[in-house]
């Protein structure tokens, strides 16, 4: 039961499918039977999050221990009963998302001072700070807290550990790259912690300690071994670490560390007073955002989810939506989602006024001078500034992925915008149609596509928080949709591990095969996303008859 | 500083260490032990591990992520014995975070450099913090490395040994460079592994 094959993305997406193939079959009756009134039991529950996580993981072993057993898994392989074992997971968990994760306030406000704490330190800290030393591209850092930032777009365990893996492997290569170029030792851990820390503090996953409360707890022990123990411990260390810096954490004199404490949070306060407006839709996108990342993974799973469980998907919308935790009120989200251009900042504004994108350019620009005269720009995006003179044959592809991400993300924006500044009437009629199907299992066909196209490119949450902009739903939209998945495609495409171990390109080292299953489906193409969410109804309904009939 | 790049062909060390490709399946004669690596940042921690995990290394091998966690299967009699090993941030500042790292160790490796006696009192500091907090049974090996700058050396040998003894550890001076003693530091780790223990067993 070696880890890292079940990390490989094909494999994780035939092996859920092939969990739900096999529900689906009339003799998995009795195992769908008692994994829906799990479901159901724990849903009721009051959260208790040591008691949940030892009721999940026992009802893991015990299934995953009947799989065997079980005439539907007769002649199946080891290989095949740890499949069955990560789909099991995979469903369970993506079922008990919203109850599961981050259940009680005293984490919520972890998260909370956690996260305020990271958008401070962001504000100045340095990598010779932690003495990593200055030969390393800071800017290839960003693909590492790219990958970290994608932590909350999956709601399944393993989906959120590999996120944290890709993120160690893509710190490991940049590191072997450096080391292979100098005299030095080979990268170990002195040299590792001390950079997934400075990517954890830059990056500033919103939840974070939640996210990791959630792995410990629901990942199955079993799966939790080896490997991805390892760097799961390394970034529960980061966050250790982070959570209780102080001046003598850090290569630092302490007068100075305070000094720029205050200013930091100085800088934080006055960009909220003077632009309180903006600091508002900040929130709305956040919110967002968080109810997008939380509905959007999964497409298969959540669909059932939106069919079958109509009383956990209630729930789970409103608590997402009510519930304070959220990275909105937090200071981090303006600061923290690296990637997001500058113009799409009040993306979310159009709530009220009719918005046009110069508008909300405009709106954003005293920020964007604001960020300019500290510096913080420049920190940003370390190429602002620099001249054709200043670059490196290395940076072009990174340069360059970076570019059509920006012009596509861009070009989202700016036709949601646009969308929603002609006619902001269409959320309304959009909302409808959604609480229809979800209440009645009619119109599947529409819901299922429209949560196909939210899970098909995650990365576009961090600019497209708006789940509910109607551009979205329109064809013009997806076709945007596909182009941004075009990029990842290409940017997924050297995804086999095995195929070559420790590329010097960082194209490759972004990726390296570790993907959760959207990259799979992105590579798949436009074709597949239409052919597989109907393929999980199908699965639905067979599940569904089965429950109501038993 | 760097420890010399290995190649197969260079490695010197006993022809029982083998890399099995397929360490999936364990039974109770296989054992999967997670060994921690402790010692001050400098000392050539990542430089044993390497010497010992790509000694032999095996392309097929599916680790991949980085190189601060590396595993390696050695056979010891009738028995297989694949090494999780567990490299741990030196540095000061991280000093409180090694619980994360060493719980549930079944082994421990303390590293020094026998040519930076700073080192070798900070190798102190890890064993007491072991024998506090760590799992009680754990197998503890005392390291000197960079045993190839004898010229340098400021640990002696003597004084070095009447610790480790003096402690219940096992103690061998390696040199990471010319891979002197690293092959034996792990199968020697392997014989005092205590045997038949869920603790150490998967299955």
């Amino acid at each position: 039961m070696e880890n890292v094959d079940m990390f490989n993305a094909a494999t994780a997406t035939l092996t859920f499918h092939d969990f739900l193939d096999r529900m689906r079959h009339p003799q998995a009756v009795d195992l769908v039977k008692s994994i829906k009134s799990f479901i159901v039991e724990f849903m009721s529950r009051t959260p208790d999050p040591d008691k949940d996580s030892e009721s999940v993981q026992s009802f893991l072993t015990t299934t995953e221990g009947a799989f065997g057993a079980h005439p539907l898994f007769v002649n199946a392989t080891d290989e095949e009963l740890d499949s069955a074992g990560e789909g099991l997971e995979k469903y369970l968990m993506t079922k008990l998302f919203s109850r599961a994760f981050a259940p009680v306030s005293e984490e919520k406000e972890h998260d909370k001072k956690l996260s305020e704490k990271m958008a401070i330190l962001q504000q100045f800290i340095r990598p010779e700070h932690l003495d990593i030393p200055p030969k390393f591209d800071e800017s290839s850092l960003l693909f590492a807290q790219k990958e970290l930032l994608k932590i909350n777009t999956y709601k399944a365990p393993r989906d959120k550990l590999v996120c944290i893996l890709n993120c160690c492997r893509v710190i490991n290569n940049l590191l072997l790259n450096v080391s292979i170029g100098s005299k030095d030792n080979p990268p170990g851990a002195d040299d590792f912690l001390p950079v997934l820390i400075y990517v954890v503090i830059k990056a500033n996953p919103p939840q974070l300690n939640s996210n990791l409360l959630y792995i410990n707890r629901y990942r199955h022990h079993s799966r939790l071994v080896s490997e991805a123990a390892y760097f799961y411990t390394n970034i529960v260390s980061a966050e250790h670490f982070i959570d209780n810096l102080e001046a003598t954490s850090l290569s630092m004199d302490s007068s100075e560390f305070e000094k720029q404490m205050q200013s930091a949070i100085a800088l934080l306060d006055a960009n909220l007073s003077a632009q309180p407006s903006v600091t508002a839709k900040h929130s709305s996108v956040s919110e967002d955002n968080t109810l997008k990342s939380a509905e959007h993974d999964s497409p298969s799973a959540s669909t059932q989810s939106v069919i079958k469980l109509e009383p956990g998907l209630t729930v789970h919308k409103e608590d997402q939506v009510e519930s304070p935790v959220l990275p909105a009120d937090s200071i981090a989200s303006a600061v923290s989602a690296e990637s997001v251009p500058p113009g799409s900042k009040a993306s979310g504004s159009s709530d009220k006024d009719t918005m046009t994108v110069a508008k909300l350019e405009a709106l954003g620009l005293p920020d964007v001078l604001e960020a300019d005269k500290t510096g913080q720009l420049a920190r940003d995006y370390p190429y602002l500034y620099a001249s054709a003179g200043d670059l490196k044959v290395m940076d072009v592809e990174g340069l360059l992925a970076d570019y059509k991400e920006i012009v596509l993300k861009y070009a989202a924006l700016y036709k949601a915008v646009q969308g929603m500044g002609s006619a902001t009437g269409n959320r309304r009629t959009s909302s409808p149609l959604l609480d229809i199907s979800e209440s009645s299992g009619i119109l599947q066909t529409a819901a299922e596509f429209q949560n196909t196209k939210e899970s098909a490119s995650p990365d576009e949450k961090f600019v497209l928080g708006e789940d509910k902009a109607p551009a979205r739903e329109e064809p013009s939209e997806v076709k945007t949709d596909g182009g941004v998945q075009d990029l990842f495609e290409g940017l997924n495409l050297l995804n086999n591990p095995t195929d070559r171990p420790h590329s010097p390109s960082l194209e490759h080292v972004t990726v390296q095969g570790h993907s959760p299953d959207h990259s799979t489906r992105e590579t798949a193409g436009g074709q597949c996303e239409e052919v597989e969410p109907n393929y999980d109804v199908a699965a639905t309904d067979v599940g569904a008859s089965d429950i109501t009939k038993h | 500083m760097g420890c010399s790049s290995s190649s197969p062909a260079a490695v010197k060390g006993s022809g029982r260490l083998q890399t099995t490709s397929q360490p999936d399946v364990l039974d109770s004669k296989n054992l999967r032990i997670k060994l921690v690596l402790l010692g001050d940042s400098g000392v050539g921690k990542s430089c044993i591990l390497l010497r010992f995990v790509r000694g032999q290394f095996d392309p097929s091998s599916k680790v991949t992520v980085g190189a601060s966690f590396l595993s390696q299967t050695i056979n010891l009699q009738d028995s297989t014995i694949k090494f999780e090993i567990w490299d741990t941030a030196g540095q000061e500042r991280y000093s409180s975070l090694a619980p994360l790292y060493y719980r549930g160790a079944s082994a421990a490796v303390v590293v020094y450099d026998i040519t930076n006696p700073e080192t070798f009192l900070k190798a102190q500091f890890w064993v007491k913090e072991l024998q506090k907090h760590g799992n009680p049974d754990i197998v503890m090996a005392l390291v000197g490395n960079k045993a190839d700058l004898e010229s340098e050396r400021e640990v002696s040998r003597e004084e070095a040994l009447a610790y480790a003894e003096s402690n219940g550890m096992f103690f061998i001076e390696t040199s990471a460079k010319t891979a002197d003693n690293v092959n034996q530091l792990f199968e020697e780790i392997a014989k005092r592994l205590p045997r038949g223990q869920s603790s150490l067993s998967r299955n």
